[in-house]
This record gives C-alpha cells, structure tokens and sequence, in this order.
C-alpha cells in the first residue's frame, strides 16, 4: 500500500479523485460513477443523498473497501486504496470501517452479543462489547436472536456491531431505511452521539433528504456525479425532522 | 468458541435432519469399510499364521496305495521340498445314544503331530499318550456339536472292521479351517467331523504297514511359476500306485473357500463404501451450494467486516469437516461392532485355533481421513463461491435464476399434452441439470445395489434347488469300501423303509483331450437312474448315452471339448487302458467337477459286467430310524450321507444368511435413496420457498404442492431405479465371473422375476417415505416469512 506521511496529520480522513466506476451489463458498459472527487473530513457525519441508481451504494462500496474503481484514486489516511491488494482491502475493513446495512445484515442464528463479538473477535483494538451494548441501549438484549428483537434494536446491534471494533469511519447505508419514523430518530440520535462521544467519521446515503439535514455536510449525487457539496452549519437534531 | 464457530455450530443444526442423512450415508460408508476390512484383516492373519502354525502343505495327491519307502524319490524331486505319506478314509462313526449314521474323515498322524505337515493344533486334553494305541483326537467344532468329552469312547468302522477308540484331546487343523461334508458346500459339524489317528494305528486297522494312500507336500517358493510341471512330475512318479486325484493348495477345498472369503472381502470393501461416500458427496455438493447461496448476504456482511476470503472459505468447509467426522466416528464404532459379529459368524464356519476380531488403528485412521476428504470435497464448491465471490456483489442479492425454455419444449406434441404441474416438474429437473443427475445416480446405485443383492439370494436359491432338490434327490448315499455286485443292490432294497435303490458307481479317471487332462470321478448311473439326474441350465433332463459321456460345463472348458468332441479316459482301476469316449451332451452343475455315464458302460472299462461302489436310497417317510438300525449290519459299508440332514443343515443355514444379507441390503439401499430424495427435495423447497408461498396464496393447497415436488422425485426416482437394474445385473455378471473358474463352486446369474418387482417395490416405498417428510415441511411451512423473503 503506497503511502503519503504528509497526509497523515491532514483533517481530511478520506479522499476521492477522479473516481469512475463502470460496470459492464451485457454489452452495455453501466457508468455507475463519472470523475467523482470528494474529500472527508475526520470527525464530520457526511451525508451522501441522491436517488436510486445515482451511485450512492458505489461510493460506499468503494471508500469501504468491498470495491474498487474502474479509474481515479481513493485515499485513507494518507494510503491509498485503489492499488491495494485484496488482503490489505481485508485487513482495511477489519480495522477501520464500520458499516452499518439497511436491512441490518445481522447473522441470524448468533444472539445479539455474539453477532458483536463476530467483527470484534477479528479487530485489534475492539471495545468491550458489553460497554458497547450498553451504549446502544440493548444491555437486558444481549441474549437474543435477532428474530427476537424489533427492527429497531437489529439496527441498534448492526451499529454495536460497527462500532464496537472500534474503526475510524463508520459507513451506513440507508440506516433508518427500514425503520419507523420514530424509531428511525432514535438511530439517528445514537449515530450523532457516537460520532460526539467518539469522534468517529460517519458517512450516511439515504435517497431520503430530509435525513441529510443531521449531517454536517450534504453531497448530492445525481447519475454518477457529483451535483453538489452543501455544508449544514446548523445540523437538525433527528427529533426536529421527519419522513 | 468463536462467534464464527458459534454460527457454524447452529447451521449445523438448523440443517441437521439435511445433514444427518448425509452422516448416515457416511456413516455406513465407513461401516461398511472398517467392518469388511477389519474382517478381512482378521481372516487373513489367521489364515496366514494359521497355516504356518500347521505347515500347511502345498498339494495333496491321492493314490490307491503307496509304499512309504517312495517318499525319498519324490522329496528329491526338483521343486518339491517336503513330502510326507498319510491314510485317510471317510468312515462310519458310531457315538454311544446316536441312531443314526455319521461319516467322519479319518487321518493319521504321527506319534507327535507337532511340526508335521498339517500338523494339528490341540485344544482340549492332549496329543496321543502312546498309552493305548487306539487313541484318537476330534476335530473341535464336531466334538462341540457332538458334546464329546476327552475320555470318551466310541467305535470307528475301519475297513470294514469295527473299532473301539478313546478320544484324548480336541485338535483343529489347518486344511479343514472349512471342513465340507461330501458334496456339500457348507460345513455341518453336527454330522460330519474329522477323528485323528495315529499312524501306527491306522496302518494296522487298513492294513496299510509302511504304505500311505495320499501324499501330501510343500513345493519350493521360488518355484511358483513351475508347480503345475512339478506336481505332473510327482504324479507320473506315483502313477504306478494308482493316482486317484491331484490336488494342487488352490483347488483344496478349505483353502479355496477361505481365500475366496477372504478375497470377496477385499473385493467388496474397495466398491461398496465408495458408493456411499460419492453418493454422500454429491448430495454434500448440492446441500452446501444451497446453504452458501442462502447465506450470501452474511458472507457479504462477513467480508465488510473484514473477514479474510480463506477464512469464509474454510468455515463452509468445516461443514463437510463435521460431518465426515461425525459420519467416520459413528461408522468406526458400528464398523468395529460389526466386525466384531462377523467374526463370530465366521468362528461358526471356520474353524480357526485363534480367531480374534482385532481393531486395527490405521483402518480407523483412513476410514476417518476418506470420509472427511470425501465430505470435504462435497463442500468444495459451495466454499469455492464464496471465497471468489466479491464483496460488492454479495451485498447484492443473488439475480434470480434465468427462466429460458428447456429442450423438451420445442418437441411441441409432447409439451403441449402434459399438464401444467408436470411442465413445472420438467422445467424444475432440466434447470438443476446437476440436482437430478445427483438424485438419478443416488437411486440407480441404490437400486443397483437391491438387484445385486437380490440377484445373489436368487442365484444361491436356486443353486440349491438345481444342485439338491433336481440334479441329486436321494435321502441317503452310501458309499462301499470295494466294488458290489448287483446282490449287495437288492439286499438295499429289501431294506426296511427303503422306497426306491439306485447303483452308482465312481470311477476314477485321467481325462484327455488334444493336450488337455484333468483327472476326475465319472459317475455311472443305471438306465432308470431317478435319484441322480443330470441337467442343462434350463432344468431340462438330459439323457445319459449308452457308450460315451455327459460332462458339466466346467470340466468341458477345462478339457476345451464341446458336444460331439471325443475324449481318452485312462481309469485309474482294473487294466487302466485308454479307451476313447464321446462326449454326448455337456450339462450344467454349480458344485464340483461331475460327468456322468451309464454304469454297464463304466463297469465294462475296468472289465466288469456290473460294478457299483456306492447307492443313492429313497426312504419311506418316517421310516428312517428303521433303516439306520438295519444298516448298522451292512459291514461293506464305508460311509454314509445323510443329504436328509445335510439340506436340512444347508437350508437352515442359509435362510439364517439370505434374511440378514436382505435386511442389510435393504436398509443400506434405503438410506441411499432416503438421503437422496430427502435432501434434493427439501433443498429444491427451500429454492422454491416464495414460490411456494405465492402458490399458496394463489389457492394452492399444501397437497397440490407436494405433488409437484413428487412429480420431479418420482422422474429421477423411476430414471434412476431404471439404470440401477442393468448396474446391478453387471454386480451379479462380475461375481459370477470370479467364481467361474472355481472348481468347487460357481454362481449362476438367474433371472428372477421377484427380483425386478422387490426393487421396484422398493423404490416406490423408500420414494413414499422420504416424500412424506417432505410433504409435511411443505404442511408446516411458514408461508407468510416465505413471502416476505427479500430475494
């Protein structure tokens, strides 16, 4: 992995330039992404919104590390990841992206302890996972399976999941997709208070701009481009917006 | 525990009942491995260690006498490196409270009969004293049968001679490891056994001092290729002595049917456990291709996590790891259980000094490392998936399977007459092409199996009939110690309770044809002969000529003569001129080495008008005691054979084998099918789950579901059972062929009718069975979660 000492003090934890992903669909090759760059801040919840098909999932795939682009160069921390090698996209993941899913991704015959413990037991820095349960509200849940809990709470375990190995960025995809309102607002809240308890970097997608409005900066895609960067000086509290 | 092993163990068991086929069918895979080898094992080295325990000897060659003085020209002979001289006889046994007649085999040994050629191994009491010179030891199993005690007096009737003798001791011997009464091919120690002599004793009572009437040797190992030449050698040497039979250690009878045991054993223990393990595999293959298809998304999740590839790679491995282990541990115990049993069952036909079943460390070893590898190969697939499968794209959910028309469809005439239902069924078994080869060759493998093993109880059935009940009927044989004339056949049938009397007579001779010869008993047989019929393959009665020979199949191909060919026969009896006979008709036998001629016709070849040496009785119902009383006075008798007991023996026995040997076959086919059908099924529902539930909510009831599934099990089902027939049939055809050259024994491939309806029988009841554990997870489906599946 090549890397760049002069980036490692930067504010900016993650960068794009000139990103293109193509995805090649019978003899119709699919742009999913076109000279998209964006940088992210350490320590910012960045909100990435667009509508179906824009390139919201590509981009999280790609600064997660489960992809990479078909040109251009991603950045992290001074490495750079597009010229990784699938074992040091592995070891990337494993210590420091969190991803959160919209249907939770829960493995469902491990209790809600046990689905932490399987992305803590592979990291090298984990939290205790039982301080992470509690952070999360689901210490009197620790035991039960995910059919045995609300949507709600298997979101709240999928962040436990995220958090509790204890990564620097932590990437969910449309987190509240799934939810109630009401409950959606609860996420949200617990998302915020990691990322200020914590100081993690959270990168949000959600088709949905109503939720864009906790974030502190909001990136609108539209068929694979960037459309534009907008910065929310005065993010909402959850409780304040709806959908 | 790790979470990741955490996940594995509850997939495991959510998939258990899926999975616990798969381990029975591994399970007896191994069983079958470790108790057929393990037997083998322990059959092998007993034989072996027996035979050095005994010196067992190379040939036996039986002469009408010979003087003892002979033996140093034939041990000098190149090749031969110990000859030893010996008397045996059959003769009559008489034990104190038993009425009617038993033959045993009489032997001599010397004074000490350790370190002798087919020396004895004593096991109860002791070798003779010298005390008394009328000590005698009994073969174990018959002194067992017989509750002969050391001590225990009886009477002998050598030639011809009544004979008191004391029983010193039990002994067995090597060449009688399986001790076959005449013309049988079971032993039956109630009725037969062999007594022990000394050699000075059986010199005296068959006036034979310092003569032998068979000798026996061992031939120089670095002689092999050379034996046959070796032994013409030995024979053209005693031919003055009048050489009554040569028989080389591969042809003796013990030996034969142990080996032939023993190497059935090897044989059956390389194919049959691997047609469980590729059946277990391949089922293996489909169930874990599901289960990772299913679990994509958590491999997705996994790898985000930053799960290494070969980590999720090997985690679906440990599935087949699992099983094979659990299905190796489960079929080591039961193999070594089983082996432990079938070395007790062997104890009861083989007499052996020490027959131990042992457990052999290293079997257990490779029966746990084939089941693990087969069952982790079975996983290969599936783990391979998931390990190329990307990261991005497993977030995916899987595109749903491409929906194109199948070949059968274009043939328009058939596609447009069948039924909605049955276009599903059809569409289902071409789209998993692989699936219903799977369930195709599980079903023909196991049908395979039913027709093979059916096929072996028809063949032994009716070996026994045609042998027993169609080619010999007599009640009773006896055999004279010289040659009778046609008086001694009417005093027989002036017996009490004897129904019908038939001569027969015995002749030894040295066959000839171009360079072939083969020495052999030609059976003479009275124009009206009833009791003694022979036969051609179909049952058909064939006639014996009045000059010239009816010879059985296998002496014909040992001579390489067909019908019509003429033969030399050299009697070894009376002038011992060559004299050319026609070779009438060949006729089928499944024992032994027969030809058949009429006896005025062999009688005239030794220069008799009429001679007999043996006679075949048919006795009045009831009357049996009554004859053997009356023939208790017949002192020109050598022996007797009771085929009354022996059948009766024989069909005792072998119902006793053929209804374990069906019971095994049957649940070793079921748990193949079962397996099977259960797996393919319940994975194509699992494929189907939304399918199903969309059905259901269509107003499908959870029947008319079910019979689209059976549709597609009974295709592959009937398919494979279909092909599993002729795969079975060839089982048969190659067993047979290894006997075929068998001297002593052969198979015949019979086709039975049964046999095709028991398996297809069969078929259809394991189908019904497997379907109705489908059927009720079908009843029990959660339809609603079935719908709200997201794929």
């Amino acid at each position: 992995m090549e890397s760049v000492s002069a980036d490692n003090t930067s504010s900016v934890l993650l960068a794009l330039k000139d990103i293109h992903r193509t995805f090649p669909m019978g003899d119709v090759p699919v742009k999913a992404l076109r000279e998209v760059s964006l940088e992210i801040q350490r320590g910012e919840l960045l909100a990435v919104v667009g509508p179906s098909g824009s390139g919201k999932s590509t981009i999280l795939n790609l600064i997660g590390g489960l992809d990479q682009p078909t040109a251009g160069t991603i950045w992290y921390d001074g490495r750079e990841l597009s010229s990784c090698s699938p074992a040091e996209l592995t070891a990337y993941r494993r210590e420091e992206v969190g991803f959160i899913f919209q249907f939770y991704n829960l493995v469902p015959n491990l209790t809600a302890r046990e689905n932490i413990l399987i992305s803590t037991e592979i990291s090298s820095h984990p939290l205790d996972v039982d301080e992470v349960l509690e952070l999360v509200g689901l210490s009197d849940r620790l035991h039960h399976f995910p059919a045995q809990l609300s949507g709600g709470e298997q979101q709240r375990v999928a962040i436990a999941r995220a958090i509790a190995k204890n990564p620097q960025l932590l990437l969910c995809d449309e987190p509240t997709g799934a939810l109630d309102s009401r409950t959606g607002q609860r996420v949200l809240q617990l998302l915020i208070d990691l990322k200020q308890q914590l100081s993690k970097t959270i990168v949000v997608i959600t088709h949905n701009s109503a939720l864009a409005q906790v974030a502190d900066r909001i990136v609108y895609l539209r068929s694979g481009t960037i459309f534009s960067v907008d910065v929310n000086p005065h993010p909402a509290a959850p409780e304040e917006i709806s959908w | 525990m790790n979470a990741l092993h955490r996940k594995l163990l509850r997939d495991l068991l959510q998939a258990r009942f899926l999975l616990l086929a798969i381990t029975a069918m591994i399970a007896v895979g191994i069983t079958t491995f470790v108790s057929l080898r393990s037997s083998f094992h322990n059959l092998d080295q007993a034989q072996r260690s027996y035979y050095t325990q005994c010196r067992m000897a190379d040939f036996w060659i039986d002469v009408n006498k010979v003087p003892l003085t002979e033996l140093p020209q034939l041990a000098a002979l190149h090749g031969v490196t110990e000859v030893a001289g010996r008397i045996r006889s059959l003769a009559n046994i008489q034990l104190p409270g038993v009425e009617k007649p038993l033959n045993v085999l009489v032997i001599s040994l010397p004074a000490k009969p350790t370190g002798v050629l087919n020396g004895a191994v004593l096991k109860r009491g002791q070798f003779f004293t010298g005390q008394r010179p009328n000590e005698v030891l009994v073969n174990h199993a018959f002194s067992q049968a017989r509750q002969l005690q050391p001590g225990d007096s009886f009477h002998l009737v050598l030639n011809q001679r009544l004979q008191s003798v004391v029983m010193v001791g039990t002994a067995t011997s090597s060449e009688f490891a399986y001790l076959l009464p005449p013309g049988s091919f079971l032993p039956d120690p109630e009725n037969f056994g062999v007594v022990y002599v000394s050699q000075s004793f059986a010199e005296e009572a068959f006036d034979f001092s310092g003569a032998a009437n068979q000798i026996i040797g061992r031939l120089s190992p670095h002689d092999s290729s050379r034996r046959e030449a070796v032994l013409a050698g030995i024979e053209r040497l005693l031919e003055p002595f009048g050489v009554l039979n040569v028989t080389p250690l591969k042809e003796q009878p013990s030996h034969n049917f142990l080996s032939g045991e023993i190497a059935g054993l090897g044989a059956v223990s390389a194919v049959l456990p691997l047609v469980f393990l590729v059946v277990a595999a391949l089922i293996m293959n489909i169930l874990l291709c599901r289960l990772t298809r299913q679990q994509r998304t958590i491999v997705g999740t996994l790898k985000a996590l930053g799960y290494a590839d070969l980590t999720i790679f090997f985690h679906f491995l440990k599935f087949g790891i699992c099983v094979g282990a659990l299905g190796s541990l489960l079929g080591s115990l039961l193999g070594h259980l089983a082996s432990t049993g079938m070395t007790l069952v062997y104890g009861e036909f083989f007499e052996f000094p020490d027959l131990r079943s042992q457990f052999y460390w290293y079997l257990h070893g490779w029966g746990m490392l084939i089941s693990i590898t087969c069952s982790a190969a079975g996983c290969l697939q599936g783990a391979r998936s998931m390990l190329l499968l990307q990261p991005a794209t497993a977030m995916r959910p899987e595109p749903p399977p491409q929906g194109s028309r199948i070949l059968l469809e274009r043939i328009t005439w058939i596609w447009a007459r069948l039924s909605t239902p049955w276009r599903m069924a059809l569409r289902g078994l071409l789209r998993n092409r692989f699936r219903s080869a799977v369930g195709i060759f599980a079903s023909a493998m196991g049908s395979g199996l039913l027709v093979a093993g059916f096929l072996m109880v028809a063949s032994t059935w009716f070996l026994i009939d045609f042998q027993f009940f169609r080619v010999s009927r007599s009640d009773l044989d006896l055999v004279f110690k010289s040659t009778q004339d046609d008086q001694a056949l009417e005093q027989l049938r002036a017996l009490p309770g004897v129904d019908r009397a038939e001569p027969l007579f015995h002749l030894g001779c040295t066959l000839v044809h171009e360079h072939h010869h083969y020495k052999a008993a030609i059976t003479g047989l009275s124009r009206v002969a009833q009791l003694t019929i022979p036969r051609n393959a179909t049952g058909a009665i064939l006639p014996v000529p009045e000059s010239g020979l009816v010879l059985t199949q296998r002496l014909a191909d040992i001579l390489h003569v067909t019908a019509g060919d003429r033969v030399i026969l050299i009697p070894t009896k009376g002038p011992r001129r060559p004299v050319a006979a026609r070779v009438t008709t060949i006729s089928s036998s499944f024992l032994g080495l027969a030809a058949y001629a009429q006896i005025d016709y062999l009688s005239q070849l030794i220069g008799e008008e009429f001679a007999m040496n043996s006679a075949q009785l048919q006795i009045h119902p009831g009357r049996h005691d009554e004859l053997h009383a009356a023939l208790k006075t017949f002192s020109t008798i050598e022996s007797f054979l009771s085929r009354r007991d022996m059948i009766a023996n024989l069909m005792g026995t072998i119902l006793a084998q053929l209804w374990i040997g069906i019971g095994f076959i049957v649940g070793f086919a079921g748990i193949l099918f079962f397996g099977s059908i259960f797996n393919n099924s319940l994975v194509n529902l699992s494929e189907r789950e939304c399918e199903v539930a969309t059905l259901i909510a269509l107003g499908y009831s959870p029947w008319q579901i079910g019979h689209l599934f059976l549709r597609e099990t009974v295709v592959t089902n009937l398919l494979g059972t279909a092909l599993g027939v002729p795969f079975g049939y060839l089982l048969m055809r190659l067993a047979s062929l290894a006997y075929a050259e068998n001297n002593l024994i052969r198979l015949p491939v019979v086709q039975a009718a049964w046999v095709w309806y028991a398996t297809g029988l069969l078929s259809l009841l394991f189908m019904a069975v497997a379907h109705a554990s489908v059927q009720r997870r079908i009843v029990r489906m959660n339809y609603l979660e079935a719908l709200k599946v997201r794929e």
